[in-house]
Formats: C-alpha cells, structure tokens, sequence
C-alpha cells in the first residue's frame, strides 16, 4: 500500500483550488481513491456538473481568496455529458488565460486539464505534478 | 463492232497460276503488233475447265482448243492462226495414246461428252462485264419471274423441276423454299438467303470455278430464290482462300446494282433486296449450315443441334434458307426454260417426289490419278466409266483403275465393280459413298486405301470444332487406330474396333461433319478389306505407299551404275562407284521415291 | 401452351409441345445421365451421354435428351443396346483423355468398364463448357471461353492471362462436374481460416436465426458485381426475393436503450511468439469450438490440416490476457472454457491434452468439480505461461511437432513439450468500434475500452446517462450466466423506467430570472438541448426545464447573473471556495 510522506515542516504548501466536472474528472479522482492511488492533499475538489459552469469569476475569486493555483477539469473534447460545455470552457479558458497573464499570473498557476473518468492515475499524475511546480513557484500574494 | 474472231483466254484460279494473265497480255500485244485490233478480240473468261492442260485458250468461231500456251508461242499462234487462219496443230491437245492431236472442243472426248448448263457460260464470256452475261440470255429468269410469276408459282416450278441441293445434302429445293417462307410468314418476320460459298472439301473446285467464270448467275438465282421466298436480305459466304473469287463477285454485284438488278426496287419494281459478302476464315466446319450461320452472326463458327431447323430459326433465329452455289447457279435457266426442260435430264421420276430421282446435271472436279483432270459438267445418269475412261481419259501411265472417291471427307471409295453405276444422288449413297459437293478422286493402283482412309480421319481431326466427344475423341483414336496400322502396328482387333466406333459416331454425332466421318473408313473397309488385312495380317502395303511397310532395293542386275539415283538422294543413303552396281542401305532411306523416278533403267525396286 | 403426349420407356405422358426431353424424363423419373447438363444454363448438347433412342411414325433416331424438343406421339427408350454401345464408347473416349476423373469412373461402371480400351489420359477437363457457360449467363462476367478447335481445344481467359474481369465468385468451381476448377483461398493459407462465416452470398444466418429467413450479403452477391446471376431468385418459387431493397433508415422514438454490443476475441497474432498464422496448426479456441461441433467443417471431428487425427494437443491459457503486453485484466472465462475443450478434444480424438495456465480459475457450482474430473480423465496441466511455440525440433521426438517452451513453476524446471496442435485460449476484449458506439448513446469508457457502469458494486446496469443501459460482455468480460443475469437487470430497470409514466428531471436544472435579463441572447445558442428560447415580446429569455440537462453553460455565461442553476448558484460555489481556502 502506498504512502506519501507529509512534510511536516513550516515550509510553504500550495494551496490549490480544482473545479471537476461531475462526469468525467470528478469520476476519474473518485477511481483514484478507489484504486487508492495516493497523491498531494494540497487540491481540495469542487465539484460542478460540467466543465462549462465554471464562470472566469470563480477563477479570479479562488485566487483572491488566496488560492496558489486552480485547476480546472473536464471532459476530454467530443465526450463532454453535455455535448458542447467542455468547449465553452476551453474558450473561456483561453481568455482568460489573457488577462491573468497581463495580472502577472504565473501560466502554471491556472491550468485545464481533460481527464476521463477512466483516468485516474491521470488526476493522481496532474495534482502531484502541479503541486510540485507550485512549491518551486511559491505563493501567489493575492491579498498583497 | 464485228470480230471476225475471238481469242477466249481462260482466266480461272488454275491457268492463272500458269501465267495466263502474263499470256493474254502478250497476245493482246501481239495482236496490236500485228494491227488486228479491230478484227481480233482477247476475252478473258472464267475457268474453262480443262485444268490439267493450262493455260488453256479457245480460238471462235473456229472452235480450236489450245492447251499448254507459253509466252513463246504467242507470235507464232498469232501469225498462223490470227493472220493466216492456219491453227497451230503442236500448240493443240493431244489426247493420251491418240496419234495426234485433235483440234476442236467437239471432238475432244473430255468437252464432247460435258452437259453445260450451269457452266454454260463457260469459255464464252468475260465474267468481269455484265453485259456478256445478259447477252447470253442472263437475267431474263429474273424479268420472268418478277414480271410474270408469283412467289408461290417461282416455287411451285423449282418443285417440279426436282432440283435437289447440289451442296452435298440433296435435298429438294423446291420443299426448302417453301418451308422457310411459310415459316416466315408465319411468324411475321422477313427471311434471310444465304449462298453457302465455304467449299471446303479438299480438292473441290465446283463453286469456285462457277463464282470466278459466271458470277452473275449466282446472283441472279439468288434474287430469283428472294423473290419466292420473301427475302429482303441475303449474303454470300465465301471462303477466305479464293481471293479471285471474291473479287469477281463483288464486281459483279456492283454491276448488278449499277444495272437496277440489285437493290432497291429491282427491274423497277417495289421488290427490294441485296447481297452482302462475308469471309470465312478458315474453318472446313463453316460450310455446316449452323457453324456458317454462327459465324455470320459473328460468333464462332461451332455447329447447333439441327432439332430446329434453320428454315426455322437460322440466321439471328429469322427464317433462314442457305442454298449451295451450284444450286443458285441452277434456278435462273429452270425459270427460263422450264421444269420440264430441267427434268428431261437425269435419272428417276420426280413428277411427284423429288426424292425419287436425280433431275438436271451436276459439276465435278475430277482429280486424282486421272489423264485430264479439270472441272465437269454431266447429266445426271451418266456412269463413272464414262467420267473417268472416256471424259477423264483415263489412268495416266498406263495403270489400273483402283478407286473412286466421291464426296469428299463425307462420301466413300468405289471401286472397279461399281464403274458403269449411274452417278446420282441415290446410287451413290447406297453403294456406301455420296454424292456430296462435287469432288471426284481417281485413284490407281498405286493409292493405298488405308492410308486414303487415314488421310480423310486426320483431316477432320484436324478441322473438327471440337465440341462434341464423338467427334473430337472419336476422330482422335480412329486416326490413333488407323495410323497404327499404316505403320505396321495394327492389331487383329482393330478393325471390329474402327466399324465400332464409325457406328457410334454416326449415331451420336451433333452434326454432320461427325457423323459423315466415318463413311471413307466404312467405305474402304467394305471394299479394300484385304488391303486392311496385309496391313494388319502381313504388315505389307500392297499399293506400296506406308512408308513403314515397304522398303526399296535396287536390282544389282538391272544397274548401271549411272549415279542418276545418287544424286537424287537426299539422306545418301545409296553408295557405288559409278558404273557399278550402286547399293542402298535400308537404314538410311527415308522411303521418299526420289530414287525410284530418278532411275532410268527402272532398277530400283519397291517391295 | 399445346400439350402434346410422350411415352419415356413405356411411361406415358403429357407435356408442353417442344419441352427438352430430359425435362419430361425427370418428371415421370427416368434418370438419363448427363455430364454437360445444369438446370441453370441453356442445354449445349456436346457429351452425348444423353443420347436416346427416339420412334417416331416408323422412324428411328438417336437424339440428345437434353435439346431435343418432344413433338407429339413420340416413343423413348433411353436403354437399349444401341443406346448403352453408344454410351460405352463416350465414356471410353472421355476416358482416354481424362481416365482419373472419379465421376467418369464411377458413370464408366456402370456401363461395364474396367479396362477402357484407349487407355486413361490425365487431363481433367471433359470440355462440357458448364463453367464457360455459367460465367456469361448467369454469373455475366464472361471470363472463360473456349479456344483453339478439335483436340486441342481448351477453356481459358483471354490470352491465357489471370482475368481481371472475374469476381472469384467460384460458380465455375461449383458447377464443374470433374473437379478440374478449383478455388485457392490464398488469405486462407495465411491465416489458417476455417470457414466461419457463411459459405454463400445468401444465407440463414444461423440454425436459430429469429425469423429463420435468408439474407443476402451485399459484398459477395454476384448480382451487384455484373449485374447478372439472380439464381435464387429464379429457384425461388414464392418469388420472396428483391434484389432491389434499399436500405431504409427509420427513425424510432424511445424512452430507454440497452446497449448489449458485446466483446471481440482477442487477435491471437497480437501474441505473435505462440505461432497463430505462421505454423497451420496452431488454432484459436474459437476455432476449434467450431470444428467440434457437429455442424463444422469436419462433422465434429477434430482433425488437423492435413486430415490427420492429433495425438497431442496443448491449450495455452491466458493468451491476450493478465499480460501487459496485450490486456492486464483477466477475461474470466477462459479457464472453463478451456476445460471445456480439454475434454471434448480428448474425448473426440483421444488424444493427450496439456493445459498451460497461470491460475486456474474455476470459480463457482460444479466448476471447481470440472477440473478434479479432468484432472483424472488424465489431462496435465503445468502451471506456467507459455514462453514460445515453435517448430525446431531438437530431440528426434520433436521432429514433425510443434513444442511448447514453458517454464513449470511447480516443478521448477523449463520443459518442451511436442503437441501436435496447439490451442490458445484467446481472451475477451472491448469492441474496436467502441469509442464510437459509446459516444452516440452519450456514455463512458473505462480503461480497456468497456463501457462505464453507473457504479460497479450498486448500479452495474444504468450508465451516467439515464435511460441508456448496458449489459452483457460491453461492460465487462463475462460468461454466459452472468451475461443472462445483467440482461435480465438491464432489462427490468429499463421497462421501469418506462413504466414509471413519469421522468425524474435532475434536480440541477437552471432557471432565469425574468426581471434580470437583459435580453441580450448569449445564452441561447449556448445549449445544446435547445432549452433557451428568446421570448421576442417579452425581449427576455426563457428556460423550460423540461429540457434543461443541468450543465450549466449558461449561467457561467450570462452577464447579468439573470441564470442560475439549482444546487449550483453562483452564490454556493462561491462559498464554496471560500470554505475550500479557509485557514
């Protein structure tokens, strides 16, 4: 049985916000836990029904909040539950990638990511991956 | 114009090959040489029938018969006869141990005694002009049967004239026409008439003589025979290998046409009809009336059961009447003179049934071991020993009379005994050969009957279509069978087995090429049955013809040793020094007879 | 129709004036041989084997049987000495040139042949221009034909060259009464095939086949190749048969779907070291399923390629499955089935059995029992995967065999062991099409291609789509008493959908606010339900519920925040993130 060390220091842990849809990567993290593959404790799930529900806002807010990073994710494109909300996202995302870029946010501090719900090592493999790119960016001094 | 004279050049397939065209031309030069133009015609006619003797030409109205022309003797003939009147007697025909020559057509054995009727054109006219032809009386049929006769009183006369096809088959024409028009009209659709000019038999030249010397009466019987039988269409098969044929009758038609004969609206009547020429390619199986039908349509020449008659359904399934050259030939003089005319000659009584006898006259090419072979015209009736002793002239070098073969690959061989039968269509057939398209093979003593036999099996073995087993394989292994026995392998049973399958092939044969095959073999066998016999018993070839049965020797007593035959050898398998005895070694010797006719002093025996 | 009368060997009759003879002969059943003769094809008449005698008003003829048009007041006798002498020698002749055709032989004793008189030839053609004949009329596409005449004709393509003209539909192989055409299956020889599928363009297709009616196969039916053929339909005497149908395309409204689509068998080539496809008698357990069922291509025997019974025969368990190279899972039925064979294979051809496994899996009532059975019928297993088969032969005991390398755990040695045939116990895998089927009802994948159940302890039937059910080996590798069982599951959760008369909506649905909205329609293009309708006299957007899905696309892109969406209002995600980065 695999196990992750947590670090037990005063070093800096990310803190990172992931928006999963319900059908796809919300399945696959839930087939994670199932297949108990262990990863970062650090992306607490919010869980929308689609991909597409995610208003920029809900970005921009997690990071005010105090959020180190957001991670969105959804159906790959062409299996979106909903036919066409993965590609709204995808739009959106791209927008607002924008303007984030033009806040001074680092770009692997918002990320899309299209998993499956039969992909659950993939959600292991991002949140791990992610996690770790954070620690090396350090926090994002929203408040400041 | 007034000739005082014509000078009749023949211009058959046979003297054309000797050079009469060559020799016409020289005449004609000399002629102009000598400023006869105006008096002196050259006419080139068709084949005038005396074939073994060309070139050959006939000096009018003197009647004078001149044979075995060279260039050389143009202007002496020129000058003698042409300008002096005085014929040329070595230039003329000298019968065979006669004391010298006879100078007139009608005094000479092999014209007096022909009937000419189809032929009667023959030696006359220049079949390339049409008006030759229309001044011998030629279309007048035609105006007599459009102008005065209905179709069904065209047919009633040819009925009663009984004339019987003159292709082979016999049968009555009269009975055919009729047929195929009441079938036409039945099914309300147009016949077609085919001429059948395919004349495959080997050795037969009846059709293509009568195409190349008088074309037009060809057509004009088969307009005639349209007329009665409602045709709007006919073709002309011709074979491939009569190229001059070929040519005189496409003339002739472009002349019928010219002259409103032919085409639209005949002799300026509502009666349409024409003549298409179609090639053979080849095939001896296209003269069987399907094959020759297939092949018109295009398809491959290859015979149909006969179950359904091509009167029927023939050509593109139309009502179809195919008549033989000579047959057409016949029909334009019985219209004019009349049935009873044509019935007047020949043998039986065809008043009511045309079965029952053999009316008008029939063309041979009488060929073979024969003093003066050439193309015949006889009545029906007359007998072989007339044909062959006193038209035929005889056997040449003083040898015996053997066989007959008649009817070409079909019909049988005759012998001796049957010399003074009549020669028509029943007669023939029931002394076990037919009378078939005309062929007339004489054969001597020197002609084995076996290896006749097997050369008609391998001929037809090799023109068989192929399609049906009896024919292919029976041919097959009777030719195995038969050319065992010409090499000294035959077995006692090989007989009973060549009656066997003879027998089955008649029977089970699709057509007629298969079921006739056997009759040469069939014939021989109930004739020369002791020939058969040394072959198989004695492994001997009386006749001295199977290579593998006899062998040569020079008789040491009677050689000089001239060196003559040494020099016609062409394995050397004779030695000797000159003025020696020579020898021959038997190993060497391919048994080819050069030897035997090199040999002046007849020393080289044949055993 | 003129009826006319006709007496065959003493049996009179009546039949349509100018019918074939051999036609009225088989009606009143006089048998008349025929070698060139076929229903389907005009008569040729060139064997003559059909010859018969015909009477008729004192005249007597031998005609052929298979052209001749009866007339009225004709006597037939098909036996009499004439016509058996002539027969005789037809079939001496055919034998002279074709003397081993067993047709031939069998007809020839009949009539008395032992010792054909001109010998036995050895070709094979007859002639008999049935193939030439079937080509043109009825198959129309005119490859074969006949060349050259007399005895050296021959049947052939044009210019003796491979036609490309011929559709390979094998009727000339089919109507060939000696067995001279042949048709070679070249994809057979590299593949091993046996015949599985239907042997000809129309078929039943199976013994169970619900309605047991014929189907004809586009692809293969000679009739959409040249156009020609229709042979069926001529046969067929309640003319049932139309070239002409169209595929129809119907649209059918449903409440719920169950998709059953089923497995494929793992491609045996995939796992190339056991030899499928390079030694001919290496087979797949389908295969020889089929070869031991009484309907196969050897009425149940099990025989190798060459005919030969085997003497030992190796199944090798796992094949395409626990095995990362191909799929990790286990296929499940495998070993049974395995087992199965294990005993009708020996049971059919007595031969040895090995059976190569990893785990034996007989899990269940009276499987367990199955295996002790085999294990003393005499059947050995040796626990290890296979590592190759192969045909070198290293001891003489080898020579001529296929050996199967294998390392026994359980003995803890390498053994090769010579079988005569090996079986691969091929596993269970995911359709290939099955990303395209799952996305046209809106469903999920697993890994390995199957499709997603709702959950798999509690809802193994529905999908994360409602009204879409699946059932069967679509969702998972199983057997066949498990696959009734989810059927029947699938079944009843899709009538009580139906029988429920009502539809639960989610509860997740979206709802605009009226007064809110401003009207400026982004959100109507938006869903792809066409929930949203543009009111055009209210100048406001609509949403019907009914429609709504609950993706909630449109209230991340209304401006106005005049959509929202139950359950998920801007308000509690907003919330919910604050919560989510508390301190």
């Amino acid at each position: 049985m695999a196990t992750t060390t947590i670090p037990v220091t005063t070093a800096f842990e990310p803190r990172i916000v992931a928006f999963f849809c319900n059908w796809c990567t919300y399945t696959a993290s839930d087939l994670a836990g199932t297949a108990r593959l262990a990863y970062e404790p650090n992306a607490p799930v919010i869980r929308v029904m689609c991909s597409g529900r995610i208003d920029p806002q809900f970005v921009l807010k997690a990071l005010q909040e105090g959020a180190d990073g957001v991670l969105i994710g959804g159906c790959h494109p062409g299996d979106c539950h909903y036919q066409e909300g993965n590609y709204k996202t995808l739009r959106r995302f791209r927008l607002l990638k924008r303007i984030l870029t033009q806040f001074g946010v680092d770009d692997a501090r918002v990320r899309l990511e299209w998993i499956s719900a039969s992909e659950g090592d993939r959600v292991q493999h991002v949140i791990n991956e992610m996690t770790d790119q954070l620690r090396t960016l350090g926090p994002w001094h929203a408040r400041n | 114009m007034a000739y005082r004279s014509h000078v009749l050049v023949c211009a058959g397939t046979g003297c054309v090959s000797c050079g009469s065209y060559e020799l016409g031309a020289a005449i004609e030069g000399e002629i102009a040489k000598r400023d006869l133009a105006g008096e002196v015609q050259l006419v080139r006619t068709g084949c005038q029938g005396f074939c073994a003797e060309g070139p050959v030409l006939i000096v009018q109205p003197d009647e004078v018969f001149y044979c075995g022309l060279k260039k050389s003797d143009v202007p002496t003939l020129v000058e003698e006869h042409l300008l002096k009147g005085r014929p040329v007697t070595r230039l003329m025909y000298t019968p065979p141990a006669a004391p010298a020559p006879v100078p007139t057509l009608s005094q000479i054995p092999f014209f007096a005694k022909q009937k000419l009727v189809v032929l009667r054109n023959r030696g006359l006219i220049d079949p390339e002009r049409i008006e030759d032809y229309i001044a011998r009386d030629g279309y007048a049929a035609l105006a007599k049967a459009l102008g005065d006769m209905t179709p069904e009183q065209i047919i009633q006369e040819i009925k009663l004239s009984g004339l019987r096809g003159r292709g082979g088959g016999g049968f009555p024409a009269g009975v055919k026409w009729a047929t195929c028009r009441q079938a036409a009209i039945h099914r309300g659709v147009e016949p077609i008439v085919v001429c059948n000019a395919d004349e495959g038999d080997p050795g037969a030249f009846m059709d293509r003589s009568i195409i190349e010397s008088d074309p037009h009466s060809v057509i004009e019987g088969m307009v005639i025979g349209a007329r009665a039988i409602g045709a709007q269409q006919g073709f002309v098969y011709i074979r491939h290998e009569y190229p001059i044929a070929r040519e005189r009758l496409a003339k002739a038609l472009d002349q019928a046409r010219a002259f409103g004969l032919l085409g639209r609206g005949i002799l300026g009547t509502k009666f349409d009809f024409d003549i298409s020429v179609v090639q053979g390619a080849g095939a001896f199986v296209c003269g069987e009336s399907t094959a020759l039908m297939a092949s018109l349509e295009g398809r491959v020449g290859e015979p149909r059961a006969k179950y359904i008659h091509t009167v029927e359904y023939g050509y593109k399934n139309l009502p179809t009447n195919l008549n033989n050259v000579e047959t057409w030939a016949n029909v334009p003089l019985i219209i004019n003179r009349g049935a009873a005319w044509f019935t007047a000659m020949g043998t039986g009584d065809v008043s009511d049934n045309p079965w029952n006898g053999s009316s008008g006259t029939k063309v041979f090419s009488l060929v073979g071991k024969v003093n003066n072979t050439g193309l015949i015209e006889v009545p029906m009736g007359i007998t072989l020993r007339e044909i062959i002793f006193e038209i035929g002239g005889g056997i040449p070098r003083g040898r015996a009379f053997k066989a007959v073969q008649t009817g070409g690959p079909s019909g049988g061989c005759l012998p001796a005994a049957h010399l003074d039968m009549p020669v028509d269509f029943d007669s023939l057939t029931a002394a076990g050969s037919m009378m078939g398209s005309g062929g007339m093979i004489v054969m001597d003593d020197q002609t084995c009957m076996v290896d006749v036999a097997r050369y008609f099996i391998a001929f037809l073995t090799e023109e068989s279509c192929g399609k049906c087993i009896p024919c292919r394989e029976g041919l097959r292994c009777s030719l195995d069978v038969l050319t065992r026995i010409t090499e000294g392998k035959g077995d006692e049973g090989d007989i009973a087995l060549l009656e066997e399958m003879g027998g089955v092939m008649q029977d089970a044969c699709l057509c007629a090429l298969g079921s006739s095959a056997p009759n040469p073999v069939i014939s021989t066998l109930r004739y020369f049955r002791d020939e058969y016999d040394a072959h198989i018993r004695d492994h001997t070839c009386p006749a001295g013809v199977c290579k593998a049965l006899i062998h040569y020797e020079i008789d040491q007593a009677k050689c000089d040793g001239c060196h003559a035959c040494v020099t016609a050898c062409s394995t050397g398998a004779i030695t000797g020094q000159v003025k020696y005895p020579h020898l021959l070694n038997q190993d060497l010797c391919i048994k080819c007879g050069a030897c035997v006719d090199a040999c002046k002093r007849e020393a080289v025996l044949r055993a | 129709m003129k009826l006319v009368t006709v007496t065959i060997d003493g049996i009179k009759t009546e039949a349509e004036d100018r019918t074939p003879l051999v036609q009225v002969a088989q009606k009143v059943g006089v048998k008349i041989p025929t070698l060139c003769h076929h229903p389907l094809v005009e008569p040729y008449g060139v064997c003559r084997i059909c010859t018969v005698e015909v009477h008729m008003r004192g005249r007597v003829r031998l005609v052929t049987a298979c052209n001749y048009p009866v007339t009225n007041g004709i006597e037939v006798f098909t036996q009499t000495d004439r016509v058996r002498r002539t027969r005789k020698l037809i079939l001496e002749w055919l034998l002279a040139r074709c003397g081993h055709v067993p047709l031939l032989n069998t007809m020839a004793g009949e009539y008395g042949i032992t010792e054909p008189r001109f010998g036995r030839g050895d070709d094979t053609c007859i002639l008999c221009g049935l193939c030439v004949r079937v080509c043109s009329d009825v198959v129309g596409a005119n490859v074969l034909g006949f060349f050259n005449r007399g005895t050296t004709r021959y049947v052939g393509t044009p210019y003796d060259e491979p036609s490309d003209k011929c559709i390979a539909c094998g009727a000339c192989a089919e109507v060939c009464p000696t067995g001279c055409i042949t048709i070679d299956d070249e994809a057979e020889q590299i593949r091993g095939e046996l015949p599985l599928g239907p042997m000809t363009a129309i078929y039943i297709p199976t013994m169970q086949a619900v309605p047991h009616q014929p189907v004809i196969d586009y692809d293969s039916c000679i009739h959409f190749k040249t156009d020609a053929c229709r042979v069926c339909a001529t046969v067929c005497e309640a003319k049932a048969i139309d070239h002409g149908q169209q595929d129809r395309h119907e649209e059918i409204q449903v409440g719920s779907i169950v998709v059953a689509t089923g497995f494929q068998p793992v491609d045996a080539q995939k796992v190339p070291q056991y030899g499928y496809g390079r030694y001919p008698n290496v087979f797949t357990a389908l295969q020889v399923e089929h070869m031991v069922n009484a309907s196969g291509p050897n009425n149940g025997q099990v025989l190798l390629k060459d005919g030969s019974t085997p003497k030992a025969v190796g199944i090798i368990h796992c094949v395409g499955s626990r095995d990362k190279n191909t799929h990790e899972y286990c296929s499940r039925v495998c070993c049974m089935y395995s087992l199965k064979l294990a005993h009708l294979v020996h049971e059919r051809s007595g031969a040895k059995i090995y059976n190569f496994y990893i785990d034996m899996r007989s899990a269940g009532k009276g499987y367990e029992e199955f295996y002790n059975h085999l294990l003393e019928e005499g059947c050995e297993f040796i626990r290890g995967r296979v590592a190759e088969v192969s045909d070198w032969a290293v001891t003489p005991m080898e020579t001529d065999k296929l050996v199967i390398r294998v390392e026994d755990t359980l003995a803890g040695l390498v053994r090769r062991i010579p079988v005569d045939m090996v079986v691969l116990s091929t596993g269970l895998e995911a359709r290939e099409d099955a990303d395209d089927v799952r996305r046209m009802f809106n469903m999920s994948c697993s890994s390995e291609g199957w499709f997603l159940e709702r959950h798999p302890k509690l809802a193994p039937v529905s999908t994360f789509t409602d009204g879409v059910f699946i059932a069967g080996c679509a969702q998972g590798p199983k057997d066949i008493p498990d696959t009734v069982a989810q059927a029947g599951a699938a079944a009843a959760e899709a009538m009580a959908l139906i029988d429920t008369g009502q539809v639960e909506l989610e509860a997740y649905t979206a709802w605009i606010t009226e007064e809110r909205c401003s009207g400026c329609q982004i959100c109507v293009p938006l869903c792809p339900f066409s929930a949203i309708e543009f009111n055009k006299e209210k100048k406001v957007s609509t949403l019907n519920e009914a429609l709504c899905k609950g993706c909630g696309t449109c209230v991340a892109a209304c401006p106005s925040h005049a959509a929202q969406q139950h359950h998920f209002t801007d308000a509690q995600i907003m919330a919910e993130i604050e919560g989510v980065l508390v301190r």
